[in-house]
């Protein structure tokens, strides 16, 4: 593959346009200045090189370094902490306190965003309305978490937490129109901190347009037959 | 590969106590007892009653409200995997519990969160069912099982005694606290997890992690697991077949996964579940 030439660190990225999770993985790897082969995915019908490196899930994102597979899109961000230490770096060095709230910050995302999200758009009634209420709960707490005064969720650095949670934050566009709330009234200091991450260089340039996210989930539920 | 050394918490930081947050039934809590053992770290431990929380625990964990946690010179460590990585990071002179090469540290946090993310909700799913459904969870627990056992054979931990190799590692910390109840459900429902025959590799390496003293300091004594798997287990077959006309969860997996959560389980036990003997006494 005359593309995996191309850099000399020999890393390559499975992954699919609209993924936050993927997205993820691009912020970083552009944070810290490691090039990259960017190989998109159709996940309707997945490639034998996908199937190979993600057995287990058969999902992306899927780092591959030297040929060799790193799934997950946290375990990837610690990974590219890990195997290029001289590059900016995603957790704090010397304060094993602040790494271990990163961490924590970092999972939170994983295990409240995406899944409450999901049933947001994709339920109505009483369960949407449970979901709503729950997402607003999941971006007061992340809200909170930044405080005042803060720039991003670990301080003055741009960190793990704030790589996981930048692609979301095209998400909340969707969130807001289903849920019917708006996350710069409900969560002030959230809603700037998006704009700071917006202004990133990594995160402006791998982040899909909110606009574009809320038309792909609309054709989603026309796929799923969901009003 | 970056030096933990960097990481460490200055030296008055490492010298202050420790104290654990749990509950004696709680694997991730068993986690974090059985990692500071095999850092050789003293810790003062504090049993929840999970039906009472303390007003500390609540102080300490806010967003998850959940055991453990751990408290480290005035400040608070909630999720039992974040805490294993801070004890590595906070002291690098203590054994390791992640691996040194970048590629083995990812091998071992995929298959954490494997265990945490599908493994440990399948067995939940065992547990809280009866008939088709127990079936349909028994057969994912041997999907998942046999991947691991997989892994053992012919792939990434091939030839070890432990996943962590000669030694134990995060992986094993993680997986066989939560893995000493696989012989457990098996007594409690009647059903066949772990067959040594079906997966050797993985049925040599719990019988192996069993066998270390820390672990035998850290897991319950099996009648005391047993008893409360028991009163749990008529819990849930109660609120299962009440649940069962309530309008359906969005997500099964997830309900399975509220219903198995050791907070659910001292809540819906009582609280005798809670209770019995003090913390330091687990034989």
């Amino acid at each position: 593959m005359a593309g995996a030439a191309k850099s000399g660190h020999q890393l390559q990225l499975l992954d699919f346009w609209v993924s936050p999770f993927g997205q993820r993985c691009r912020i970083a790897l552009d944070e810290k200045g490691l090039p990259y082969e960017y190989l998109e995915q159709d996940l309707a019908n997945k490639s034998e090189l996908l199937l190979r490196s993600n057995p287990v899930h058969k999902k992306i994102p899927v780092l591959l370094h030297a040929g060799r597979p790193v799934c997950e899109s946290l375990i990837i961000l610690h990974y590219l902490d890990e195997a290029f230490p001289s590059s900016a770096p995603l957790l704090p060095a010397g304060d094993a306190y602040a790494r271990a709230q990163a961490r924590f910050w970092a999972d939170y995302v994983d295990k409240k965003v995406y899944e409450c999200g999901t049933r947001l758009w994709k339920l109505k009634g009483e369960p949407q309305a449970q979901a709503v209420a729950e997402m607003l709960d999941i971006l007061r707490t992340l809200d909170g978490a930044l405080g005042d005064g803060r720039e991003f969720f670990g301080g003055a650095a741009f960190g793990l937490a704030d790589v996981a949670l930048a692609p979301f934050t095209s998400w909340f566009h969707a969130y807001e129109r289903f849920g019917g709330f708006s996350v710069e009234e409900e969560c002030p200091r959230l809603a700037a901190w998006a704009k700071r991450c917006a202004q990133r260089p990594s995160v402006a340039k791998n982040v899909t347009p909110p606009e574009k996210v809320y038309d792909f989930i609309c054709g989603l539920k026309k796929r799923f037959g969901i009003e | 590969m970056a030096s933990s050394e960097n990481n460490a918490v200055p030296p008055a930081a490492a010298a202050q106590p420790l104290k654990l947050f749990g509950s004696w039934a709680s694997s991730y809590t068993h986690r974090v007892q059985l990692a500071l053992r095999l850092k050789g770290l003293e810790f003062e431990y504090a049993e929840e009653d999970l039906g009472s929380k303390s007003e500390e625990l609540l102080r300490c964990n806010p967003v998850y409200k959940k055991v453990p946690v751990l408290v480290h010179a005035g400040r608070a460590l909630p999720e039992s995997v974040v805490i294993l990585q801070y004890l590595d990071d906070a002291w690098p002179e203590t054994r390791p519990l992640l691996p040194a090469d970048a590629f083995d540290r990812a091998t071992a946090r995929f298959w954490c969160h494997f265990a945490d993310d599908k493994l440990g909700p399948a067995v939940g799913a065992v547990f809280a069912s009866t008939g088709e459904g127990q079936e349909a969870a028994v057969r994912q627990v041997h999907e998942n099982l046999a991947l691991i056992e997989a892994e053992l054979r012919d792939g990434a931990f091939k030839g070890r005694r432990f996943f962590g190799g000669d030694e134990v590692g995060l992986l094993d910390v993680v997986l066989g606290c939560g893995s000493y109840w696989l012989a457990v459900f098996e007594e409690v429902t009647g059903v066949r997890l772990v067959d040594a025959d079906a997966f050797p590799l993985f049925h040599a390496w719990l019988r192996a992690f069993e066998a270390l003293d820390e672990v035998r300091d850290t897991i319950p004594a099996v009648d005391r697991l047993l008893d409360y798997a028991r009163g749990v287990r008529h819990m849930l077959l109660s609120a299962g077949a009440a649940a069962a006309s309530a309008p359906a969860a969005a997500d099964a997996p997830t309900a399975a996964r509220r219903l198995t959560s050791p907070s659910t389980y001292d809540k819906m036990a009582g609280p005798a579940a809670g209770q019995g003997r003090p913390a330091g006494d687990l034989q």
